[in-house]
């Protein structure tokens, strides 16, 4: 009974139903399944299998973004009890588009798959300023800063990111993260940074794996 | 040979004297450096558009024979328009504008990157009948008439001219934004998407009928699309051949009826899910082939889709940054490619700031010493 609930959950969440993934989450808490449970094997399974069908190209962008609408649906439902029973996101990235770029479809894909991975993100928006990164990562707990750039006119925006971070004493406290379309592994290498992803599904594997990285 | 011979010659497989040096353009804030840099003036810099008198000039100055982007059409936007309106001044001087597609944006003073997407306006059928619908209608006022019918005596006969076709999908996912396209396609309504796809393409279809029907003459035609991103495209290729295909054929057809065969279409991004709706339907020329992302792939596209496959772009603009032997490098790359025939490099996007004016100027003399 359980089982097939939170398989429910998991395959609307796929199909992108929100109002359905919502009803389910709110009839799984009155069952009294365990919050952590619902999330992880219910919410947080779909996404990961939207996740592996959009790297491997067997889902695109739309349906990325239907199911993590169907995701955020299901968490607003979640959310105070998770808080109740005390379960605490497995750690915080700042995530923005960097000073003088706007675009924030990338970014909030992004961040929506890594929502979807437990991490909580802070999101700073578009076309943010390095300091106002520098200023959030020592004012929180904070183990990973994701930076976006569209253009080949702001990609360099990350490189001043992380010559600001070192500037400020805060470089080994995070990993940083970059990606957007004219970013490049070499380009990543080249600017210090200490991961780059090709699209949004592995940035949340990665992710998960380099909060882990800096909690150890 | 005039450059238009040139070009399409090259296109056409048949022999041509040298290569065209072609060009898409620039990004306002490298002209605006080169104005700083006193290498041209900021006139010349603050007037530039593609195709326009400063288009021209800058291609003197530079050595270009000529810009891809050379277009014509009718006007396939919404008519009458949205009213553009401030929505809302945020503290930090962002304004949140609904623009004249019904998009809701945010834009920052002092920010040239394309404005963020906010909202929008086309979220259910009635907005689509009543909103919509309407604006999407042909009408006499799209076509200038007049310019057509006496462009074959007007136009520059040195450079190839295209005919703007619009978009199929393009501009549609200007008015709604990415994330709005993604939930029209997959709400409640399911026909609402296609009835506006179908609903845009047709009036497209009319604008492009009307202006080949005065006897205007074009050497090529043109699509902008831009529905693709660093890791694929924007919707799964199979709803985009659902939807799209017939669109592109429709239109592709009407263009050769009029002796038109030379059909290109830009789209950034990763566009090779895309590329076999767009090839069996008559588009054969892409443009600009974001190195980027489409790395070094064009001759393994030719091998796969034949010699049916042409292109313009695909030269790596960031060596215009870097020095002389960079950009000799590259020239070696492109004087391989054009051997495949049926290619033209021309620079994969608009030049960005950084880029060397002299490497530019460099890089236009000695393109043309490649033949063909």
């Amino acid at each position: 009974m359980e089982a097939a609930l939170l398989q429910e959950i998991s395959e609307k969440l796929q199909r992108g139903k929100a109002k359905d993934v919502a009803a389910l989450v709110t009839q799984a808490l009155e069952q009294n399944i365990s919050p952590e449970t619902i999330l992880n094997e219910g919410l947080v399974c779909g996404m990961n299998v939207i996740g592996d069908k959009f790297r491997q190209n067997e889902v695109f962008v739309p349906e990325v973004l239907v199911a993590a609408r169907a995701m955020n649906a299901g968490l607003k439902i979640l959310k105070p009890a998770l808080s109740g029973a005390g379960i605490e996101p497995l750690g915080t990235a700042v995530i923005c588009t960097v000073k003088g770029d706007m675009h924030d479809i990338g970014k909030n894909l992004v961040k929506m798959m890594i929502e979807g991975q437990g991490i909580a993100c802070i999101d700073l928006g578009v076309d943010v300023d390095p300091q106002v990164i520098v200023d959030t990562v020592r004012d929180n707990d904070v183990q990973l800063v994701c930076l976006s750039a569209l253009l080949t006119t702001t990609m360099y925006g990350q490189k001043e990111v992380i010559d600001a971070l070192c500037t400020a004493g805060l470089r080994d406290k995070v990993r940083v993260m970059v990606g957007g379309a004219p970013i490049t592994q070499e380009f990543a290498d080249e600017i210090g940074a200490d991961c780059y992803t090709l699209d949004a599904a592995s940035a949340a594997r990665e992710a998960k794996r380099l909060i882990a990285e800096m909690r150890a | 040979m005039t450059n238009r011979e040139r070009a399409m010659n090259i296109l056409h497989y048949r022999p041509a004297d040298r290569m065209p040096a072609v060009h898409f353009g620039y990004w306002p804030e490298l002209l605006l450096e080169w104005a700083e840099q006193g290498k041209i003036s900021f006139e010349l810099a603050r007037s530039w558009a593609d195709g326009n008198a400063a288009d021209s000039e800058l291609d003197k100055i530079l050595g270009w024979d000529f810009n891809w982007y050379r277009t014509v059409g009718a006007y396939n936007g919404l008519l009458p328009t949205f009213e553009r309106k401030v929505l809302e001044v945020m503290p930090d001087g962002t304004q949140r504008v609904q623009n004249h597609d019904g998009l809701i944006e945010r834009i920052r003073p002092g920010v040239t990157s394309i404005p963020s997407e906010d909202d929008y306006l086309l979220k259910d059928r009635e907005a689509f009948e009543t909103l919509y619908r309407p604006k999407m209608q042909f009408c006499p006022e799209r076509v200038n008439y007049e310019y057509f019918k006496h462009f074959n005596d007007t136009r520059d006969p040195d450079v190839p001219v295209g005919l703007h076709l619009g978009s199929v999908l393009g501009n549609i996912r200007s008015m709604v934004s990415v994330v709005g396209m993604s939930y029209l396609l997959y709400d409640e309504d399911e026909e609402l998407f296609a009835d506006l796809v179908d609903a845009y393409a047709d009036m497209q279809y009319k604008c492009a009928e009307e202006i080949l029907k005065t006897g205007a003459k074009f050497d090529f035609a043109h699509y902008w699309e831009d529905i693709c991103f660093n890791s694929g495209p924007l919707l799964s290729p199979a709803v985009f051949d659902e939807l799209c295909a017939k669109h592109y054929k429709k239109r592709n057809d009407l263009c050769h009826d009029f002796g038109i065969d030379i059909i290109s279409l830009d789209c950034d991004g990763v566009t090779d899910k895309l590329l076999p709706t767009w090839f069996e339907n008559g588009v054969n020329v892409m443009f600009p082939i974001e190195i980027g992302t489409w790395g070094d792939q064009f001759e393994a596209a030719r091998q796969k889709y034949g010699k049916g496959m042409l292109g313009v772009g695909g030269m790596d603009k960031t060596v215009l940054r870097l020095d002389k032997a960079a950009v000799d490098k590259e020239l070696a790359r492109l004087v391989r490619l054009s051997s495949l025939g049926g290619f033209i490099p021309c620079p994969d996007h608009r030049l960005m700031p950084g880029t060397k004016f002299e490497l530019v100027q460099y890089y236009a003399e000695k393109i043309k010493e490649i033949h063909i």
